[in-house]
């Protein structure tokens, strides 16, 4: 009820009606817009990459064209275009909480701070492309924060790299045009089916997956650099009671955390390894299930029906990041898949509520709703929940899958997907520049018993070691059948070590030895 | 859903994955920079149907007798000599018996690596190809240089245009790799214990060095050079298959240290360096990463 009452206040009091402008005085917003993503592109941000820089350039020019036709167009129409300014705290909080979890981010991992001049370049671009298309079908654009959430929410989970950023526009520019124009009754209203970041997400990461054209984006990186932040699950847990406490999503997201922890601890329990890579949850996916799955427009309304949608989402989750894995593909792309399907289903969901909710054998058993509907009782579960996962350790701090040792002895004993996850780790080390990790990863694809022999691959990968100054790779490019290993060197060993983000780069050896031995690494407990 | 909704959604799924197919690059995981678009022109000398490798008989390869020469410096002759060129505590200079092997004449040319590129789709940094195409190749790692040695020796076993003496070579156990320090110092200071190739003397007119760049490889005629190699002092350092080990020199060591930051010795000096960085006798070392404007590499052929 309180909910209920807070959304009927929040759909009221901050309307600002602004006077309407004429046709041609509305059209200068797109154009002074367009204007100032060219000018964003004369930053040296953008100047550095030719390429990037004829992505902003090939973006402004789509849309002065737009705006050219547009205005033809409209200058002799009967009905002008308008524009009305309406602040909804759904998009502005949550925009709040996205450029928290960015700031907090990208304190630690510095691309994200890099990228702040193409994140503004984007909203500029959405908010022209989103009043273009607007005015292209009707009068009035509402104005206020709606782009910000979209265009956050994207970044966070995918980003073009420089050299094809205007696949970014294109993906905000798919966004906004399923938004507009795939919707559906609901009901009794037209709405949208898919979340618009979660439709251009999921679109592109299914032509990513299908085309093997994932490494034109920063998405692995993404998805392994949010733990680079120390307490990241404590952090995106707090901001996220945030949205729980204003928007009611505690059912949804909490439900696709149960559900994630459980089934996680169950495959555990029945293999002997983690189910995902070095956490219970990836922060990623515990991201998502803050900010992705919560968009009350395209989720279930009624409490049951957000526990089910959450549920489903854990369940998705869970299931797509086995079939990826098994079919070759990007893991992370679990979370961005699940979305659009899970919005698909909400008139089922919300079907199925209704049938449950008629069903003269869940009123026998006398079911209360009532109860299930107060925000605040859920977000107390949520809290005793997530302090119980974190106090059992299955949040931020050390985690079982962290301990590189630990795969390599689980794969030297055939444990399920052991070893294709101790090369997941070692790749991912390797790209961080660990030289013990590449060379592993050389031998491994030399040997060919962790993985399918591959000479060249095994040669890139000790040359990579070898430039980052590590000798027993330099040998074995040396002899072609050279099998060369030697335990991490301090640096390797800062890298290895991180475990939820800590930076370890001013930790003593000695300390460091130590934390390795913690960690498994047998040779640093006697160092 | 309206009826046309779905023809729209298919649209921009196809849209998205034709923009994605048509921008489908190289793995970037193992590449650098640069590509060559396609291998250099003629080249004087070089042959354009083998690689760009020097028109001669063993395609540049020039043998160095089997013997021993005298390695490292001895301070009381030679006042330019650094400490660690020094044989051991008691001795000055060591002996060292090799077998018989061949050395390129040339150091690895632009066009060879040009080459070398087309052929293997691969990648480098961008510097290393913006020289002509005579000059040496520099800007290339020590793994760079192995890959190229690696790529060589297996294309000219493959190749028919390989001449028939070097196939015969390459069929009885040699094989094309970078040489060791020592045999680079013996091809290049000889068998009489000299400081420079040409004599021990220094000789500006011998050699590209206290210059500004590099000069395109075989520039400088040195007919008192033992085995007639060129380029042996200066123009640019070359990487050798010897880590950064003390005298005495013992190439049995070389597996050994694993546990050390790599380093890995370079010989000859470059242009960049005076007349003590071009003595024959003279260790640089570096990162095995290293890309430089003054670091190149010649081949050897060995057994």
């Amino acid at each position: 009820m309180a909910a209920a009452r807070r959304r009927r206040r929040s759909a009221k009091a901050p309307v600002t009606p602004t006077p309407t402008p004429t046709t041609r005085r509305a059209l200068y917003l797109p154009l002074a817009l367009t204007l100032g993503l060219l000018t964003l592109s004369l930053l040296p941000r953008v100047q550095v990459n030719l390429r990037l820089a004829w992505s902003f350039w090939g973006a402004s020019g789509a849309l002065l064209i737009w705006q050219t036709v547009l205005f033809l167009r409209l200058r002799g129409a009967s009905v002008g275009r308008s524009l009305e300014s309406v602040l909804r705290p759904q998009h502005y909080v949550q925009a709040m909480v996205q450029v928290a979890v960015f700031a907090y981010w990208g304190w630690y991992w510095r691309p994200v701070y890099d990228f702040a001049v193409l994140l503004a370049a984007q909203l500029v671009f959405a908010y022209v492309f989103d009043m273009l298309l607007t005015w292209s079908r009707r009068e009035k654009y509402v104005l206020g924060f709606g782009p910000f959430p979209i265009i956050f929410s994207i970044n966070l989970f995918l980003w073009f790299r420089d050299d094809w950023f205007y696949l970014q526009f294109l993906m905000i520019a798919v966004g906004f045009l399923g938004k507009e124009f795939v919707r559906w009754h609901r009901e009794g209203r037209n709405v949208h089916i898919f979340n618009p970041s979660a439709f251009a997400l999921g679109l592109f990461s299914l032509v990513l997956i299908t085309t093997g054209t994932t490494h034109l984006t920063w998405g692995q990186d993404i998805a392994s650099t949010l733990t680079l932040a120390p307490l990241i699950y404590l952090y995106l847990f707090l901001l996220g009671l945030v949205v729980m406490y204003f928007f009611s999503i505690t059912l949804i997201a909490g439900s696709a955390a149960v559900v994630l922890f459980v089934l996680s601890a169950l495959y555990a329990s029945l293999t002997g390894v983690p189910y995902f890579l070095d956490s219970d949850i990836p922060a990623a996916v515990f991201l998502g299930l803050h900010l992705l799955i919560t968009d009350p427009s395209t989720s279930p309304r009624t409490p049951p029906g957000k526990l089910l949608f959450g549920a489903l989402y854990g369940a998705g989750v869970f299931g797509l990041y086995m079939i990826l894995g098994a079919a070759g593909a990007p893991t992370f792309y679990d979370k961005l898949l699940a979305v659009p399907l899970l919005n698909l289903s909400v008139r089922g969901i919300d079907s199925l509520v209704q049938i449950a909710r008629e069903s003269p054998a869940l009123a026998r058993l006398r079911i209360e709703w009532a109860p299930l509907t107060s925000n605040l009782a859920h977000m107390a579960a949520w809290i005793v929940f997530f302090g119980a996962m974190t106090a059992m350790g299955k949040t931020d701090g050390k985690h079982t899958g962290d301990s590189l040792p630990f795969w390599e002895q689980a794969c030297a004993h055939d444990r399920a997907n052991a070893c294709s996850r101790l090369i997941q780790l070692e790749t991912t080390y390797c790209g961080d520049n660990s030289a013990w990790a590449c060379n592993e990863l050389g031998v491994h694809f030399r040997r060919g018993v962790a993985v399918a022999p591959d000479s060249e691959l095994a040669r890139g990968y000790l040359a990579r070691a070898c430039e980052i100054r590590f000798q027993a790779a330099c040998v074995n490019l040396l002899d072609p059948d050279g099998l060369n290993r030697s335990d991490p060197r301090p640096l390797d060993l800062r890298l290895l070590l991180r475990e939820a983000g800590q930076n370890l780069m001013e930790m003593s050896e000695p300390g460091l030895y130590a934390r390795a031995c913690h960690h498994d690494w047998a040779f640093a407990c006697s160092r | 859903m309206k009826g046309g909704v779905p023809l729209a959604f298919l649209a921009i799924v196809a849209a998205v994955w034709i923009a994605l197919r048509l921008s489908q690059g190289p793995p970037t995981e193992l590449a650098m920079d640069a590509r060559p678009p396609t291998a250099t022109g003629n080249v004087e000398g070089f042959r354009v149907d083998a690689w760009f490798l020097p028109d001669e008989e063993l395609l540049g390869f020039v043998e160095i007798p089997a013997g021993p020469f005298v390695m490292g410096s001895d301070a009381s002759v030679d006042p330019d000599a650094f400490d660690i060129e020094r044989w051991s505590s008691t001795s000055a200079q060591g002996i060292v018996d090799l077998p018989a092997f061949y050395l390129a004449r040339y150091e690895v040319t632009v066009a060879q690596m040009s080459a070398f590129l087309v052929a293997t789709a691969g990648a480098i940094q961008a510097q290393a190809l913006q020289t002509p195409p005579d000059h040496p190749a520099a800007f290339v790692s020590w793994p760079d240089a192995l890959a190229y040695a690696g790529w060589i020796d297996a294309t000219l076993r493959e190749s028919s245009a390989t001449p028939p003496q070097l196939r015969a070579l390459l069929s009885d156990g040699w094989r094309i790799t970078l040489p060791t320090e020592a045999e680079w110092e013996k091809a290049a200071r000889g068998v009489d214990g000299r400081l420079y190739p040409w004599g021990s003397e220094p000789r500006q007119d011998r050699a590209n060095y206290s210059s500004r760049s590099a000069v395109p490889v075989g520039s400088y005629e040195c007919p008192e050079c033992p085995f007639g190699l060129a380029d042996m002092a200066g123009n640019v350092w070359e990487w050798t298959r010897s880590p950064d080990q003390p005298y005495p020199y013992d190439a049995t060591d070389d597996g050994e240290g694993l546990e050390a930051e790599a380093l890995w010795i370079m010989r000859g000096g470059s242009f960049g360096d005076g007349q003590s960085g071009v003595r024959a006798a003279m260790r640089g070392r570096a990162d095995p990463g290293a890309r430089r404007a003054f670091i190149g590499f010649r081949l050897a052929l060995v057994r």
